[in-house]
């Protein structure tokens, strides 16, 4: 028989059409197999539920029963604690999430698969975000705008919250801790056949705390928050859902610049999710969803003579209906495709305009099993939007089972992140030191404007250079990884990173002033790159103990940063005052804030006969720069650095008469501090946790 | 630190001794000085124009002078200006008198042995020739300690107000150069810097 191509193409026809019939058991037997230990479920990273253990992408989930054994109340000291994750303080106070050396800029945070807004300078304050209600969280890594659009390049994390199970259900749960934070929960449910309803109310609210002792101000000042989340669940059939969500946070704190200057600070934030999910056959089902998000913030410093001294606020909606479909022809397939439209608008202090954004955006993607032992995503998506190009963001990633304990793992994607609200619109002097931030889109009109009233000495960019638009930051992310399980016990995953980033988005002097300071402005500049390897293993010794370790090596660095010192046009002193000396290549250590060691190591204690659960966790990072402190405009390795640090988490859990648990614990057990720079983490903390479960 | 202080001595002695080698008789030997404290005070700033007198310079005396002529470049804030070309038009700018100019080249005092001359500008209406702000000359402002850091690898080279070279490396803007300097202790406008002054004219090198 003659094997020529035409036969070929026929033959492999044939393979595609009866292949899924001869696999199918095959496949369940495996499916069955793994759900037995490795059954955890997520939708982050497909869209689709999908067991985690099976996904080509590099992704990780942190389970209610995780959240509870640390005792853990805000989004972010738990996600500080998972390997290659690092919580960095805003200078507004709050703290944002670092994900494979990429800035919290660059990382999307969604609720139940919509995106959270109020980034007011680039970061979300993951402390807004109470856990009393989580299923999981769910974190994906690398580039996901091929499904997620702007702002998913360094990864995607989200929240997904409890959904009510049968029954009435209800509990309680109150911890106490140092500073006199308490936070208190209270969670009820109830389903029937048709109907689910829920509610959950948490208040949480601390004196704050103050690493520099100084009597005027506080490092956190005293605060308290609400979030409020309801959730309707209505199954008209068993083929027709609607579910309906409220999200309503709100927050108070006290806001001092000096023992003159004093004031309040408030946030406002509601989120309400309306969907239906319908099925039409076993093979297609679609989704239609309508999302609307309110951010606002409002805070003011008066005088001691009760005069106003300042006022700022900042409003930020955000409209976004999607329709989502997915077709599942036969078990190896299944094909996903939506489309929708995000609606922003923004006001806020030094804006001129109330600008607004419309962007209307598609994706598809076929997630199959074409072959045994392997799993291909392939998927795109196209952004337009009416104030930047355009953006097409494929992806495609890649798992093979080598056999029964090895698994191969890879994926190519692209990411953008849409220049915001602030590099276009920003138009903002400096009362105190004087100099001015102009958003890219606003420079002509405010540079004239600033030059109408002689205020600027000499131009070093024209006006004429901002004609065209600001390009969307773009990244190519890389992951090729090794899922290694060689007993039950034992589960090794190695995963090896890299992000290409162009057209970075960075501020430029374009004017001086005559009062000798500086206009900024926005331009896509600079090419950086992040790599890295991220290790994590856990070991179960018996079943009282277990073990897990995380590692995360990372090199983030600037192009143009490396060429000039590759060039020796870069010169440090040894000594602040002592002559300078030129650097060479090595002597560039990389981007701010960036760890080059990160590690945990985590221990848990399980004495089932007692019901008592314990365990110890430690996080560290090696050193980094947050500054350029000898001048050069570079971090180097003669620039003074934040030391490494550990800090040491322990908690004891007991549960009592199956439905009360009460637990005892030291988060920052050696009471490490850095006043200086490291200002969100508060020292030793005790707390005392108790939970009810109705 | 030690190994610092070995190379400045061996960067000396070659000037010393390069000079020595060429000048044979009738050259005067190149001068290689440190200057601390420098006083620079000014008024206004934070908004209000500036204003104050400046401090002026003589490189050939080596020291501060209070003559309307007989200087080379003069101080007040982070300013610095050359006896040569157009006022800025601030409060109290001294009249320029002589043909000063001034260019910031990149590297080390040891490494910038030739002037180039074709870098040279005057102060002017514009701006003066050494650049004022953060990042522009040389030195940037840190906004979260209000520090002001001389950049290393920038050194100011002058033509004296008679045709004659300068260069400048400035090593601190605060009071007896402390070695982390805090601005709530630490009294600013007080310029230590080294320089090295070629007194023979027409010689454009170091």
């Amino acid at each position: 028989m003659s094997l020529n191509k035409n036969n070929l193409t026929l033959y492999f026809f044939l393979m595609l059409l009866t292949g899924p019939f001869q696999l199918v058991h095959a496949q369940k037997d495996a499916d069955t197999l793994s759900m037995q230990n490795l059954g955890e479920v997520l939708v982050t990273a497909t869209r689709t539920k999908r067991q985690l253990s099976a996904l080509p992408l590099p992704a990780q989930i942190i389970t209610k029963q995780q959240i509870d054994n640390i005792n853990s109340i805000r989004l972010s000291n738990l996600l500080a604690e998972q390997t290659g994750l690092i919580t960095v303080p805003d200078f507004g106070g709050g703290e944002g999430l670092q994900m494979q050396g990429l800035d919290a800029q660059y990382s999307l945070i969604l609720i139940d698969g919509v995106p959270l807004v109020g980034r007011s300078a680039g970061t979300l304050d993951l402390n807004r975000i109470s856990v009393g209600n989580i299923k999981q969280i769910e974190v994906v890594k690398g580039a996901s705008s091929s499904l997620y659009g702007s702002e998913a390049i360094a990864g995607v994390v989200n929240i997904i919250t409890e959904t009510p199970k049968q029954g009435l259900n209800g509990g309680l749960d109150f911890r106490q801790s140092s500073f006199n934070t308490s936070d208190l929960s209270v969670n009820l449910s109830h389903k029937n056949k048709k109907l689910a309803l829920s509610g959950f109310l948490n208040r949480l609210s601390s004196n704050g705390y103050d690493l520099n002792n100084s009597s005027e101000t506080n490092t956190v000042e005293p605060f308290q928050n609400y979030t409020l989340n309801t959730k309707i669940i209505y199954d008209f059939t068993d083929k027709t859902k609607l579910n309906a969500s409220l999200r309503y946070f709100t927050q108070e704190q006290d806001l001092v610049a000096s023992e003159e200057l004093k004031g309040e600070s408030s946030i406002n934030e509601w989120n309400t999710l309306v969907k239906i999910d319908h099925e039409y056959n076993d093979k297609w089902a679609s989704t239609m969803e309508f999302y609307a998000t309110n951010y606002q913030t409002e805070e003011f410093l008066n005088e001691n003579n009760g005069a106003t001294f300042s006022n700022a606020f900042f409003n930020q909606y955000m409209i976004r209906p999607e329709l989502r479909s997915t077709f599942k022809p036969n078990d190896k397939h299944t094909f996903i495709g939506g489309m929708g439209l995000t609606h922003e608008k923004l006001d806020r202090t030094s804006f001129n305009t109330t600008p607004v954004f419309n962007a209307p955006y598609v994706y598809v993607q076929w997630d199959t099993n074409l072959l045994s032992k392997t799993n291909l995503i392939v998927g795109a998506r196209y952004d337009n939007h009416n104030a930047y190009a355009s953006q097409f963001s494929p992806k495609a990633a890649l798992r093979y089972e080598l056999n029964e304990a090895i698994a191969l793992k890879g994926s190519v994607g692209y990411g953008f992140k849409a220049p915001d609200f602030r590099q276009l619109y920003f138009d903002f002097s400096n009362s105190t030191v004087g100099y001015t931030v102009l958003g890219y889109n606003v420079v002509g009109s405010a540079l004239t404007a600033l030059e109408e009233q002689g205020q600027i000495a000499n131009i070093l960019v024209p006006a004429s250079e901002f004609n065209g638009k600001l390009q969307a930051e773009r990244s190519v992310n890389f992951n090729l990884g090794i899922d290694f399980d060689p007993t039950a016990s034992l589960k090794i995953k190695l995963n090896l990173f890299r992000n290409n980033i162009s057209n970075l988005i960075d501020t430029r002097v374009i004017a001086n002033r005559t009062n000798g300071q500086n206009v900024f402005s926005y331009f896509n500049v600079a090419e950086v790159y992040t790599q890295g390897i991220e290790f994590n293993t856990t070991y179960k010794f018996n079943n009282y103990i277990k073990v897990s370790g995380g590692y995360q090596l990372l090199f983030a660095k600037d192009r143009e940063a490396e060429a000039a010192f590759a060039n020796g046009e870069v010169f440090a002193r040894e000594r602040p005052t002592s002559p300078a000396f030129q650097l060479s290549g090595n002597d560039y250590f990389g981007l701010f804030n960036r760890s080059r060691h990160m590690a945990n190591l985590k221990l848990y204690y399980e004495w089932p006969e007692y019901k008592i659960s314990s365990n110890l966790r430690i996080v560290y990072r090696s050193r980094y720069g947050i500054a350029d402190t000898n001048g050069n405009g570079y971090l180097d390795n003669y620039d003074a650095f934040v030391e490494g640090n550990a800090i040491v988490n322990f908690a004891l859990n007991k549960t009592l008469f199956k439905k009360y648990k009460v637990a005892l614990g030291i988060d920052n057990l050696f009471n490490f501090t850095d006043a200086a720079n490291i200002p969100n983490v508060p020292g030793r903390i005790y707390y005392v946790n108790m939970n009810f479960k109705l | 630190m030690k190994t610092m202080q070995l190379f400045s001595v061996f960067v000396l002695a070659m000037i010393f001794l390069s000079c020595s080698k060429d000048d044979e008789s009738n050259l005067i030997a190149v001068e290689s000085e440190t200057v601390l404290n420098l006083q620079a005070p000014q008024t206004g700033g934070q908004g209000q124009p500036i204003g104050g007198p400046f401090t002026k310079f003589d490189f050939e005396t080596g020291t501060v002078t209070t003559s309307d002529t007989e200087w080379d470049i003069a101080f007040r804030g982070t300013s610095i200006i050359v006896n040569g070309g157009a006022s800025l038009g601030t409060i109290d700018e001294p009249q320029r008198t002589g043909d000063a100019a001034a260019y910031i080249a990149d590297g080390t005092m040891a490494s910038i042995e030739e002037v180039n001359t074709d870098l040279f500008v005057q102060d002017s209406e514009n701006g003066y020739a050494i650049p004022s702000g953060s990042g522009n000359g040389w030195y940037v402002y840190n906004p979260a300690q209000f520090l002001v850091t001389p950049i290393p690898g920038k050194i100011l080279v002058f033509r004296t107000r008679d045709g004659r070279y300068a260069k400048v490396e400035i090593l601190s803007y605060y009071k007896d150069a402390p070695e982390n300097p805090d601005v709530f202790v630490d009294e600013g406008r007080h310029y230590t810097f080294n320089y090295v002054y070629q007194p023979n004219a027409n010689i454009n090198s170091f």
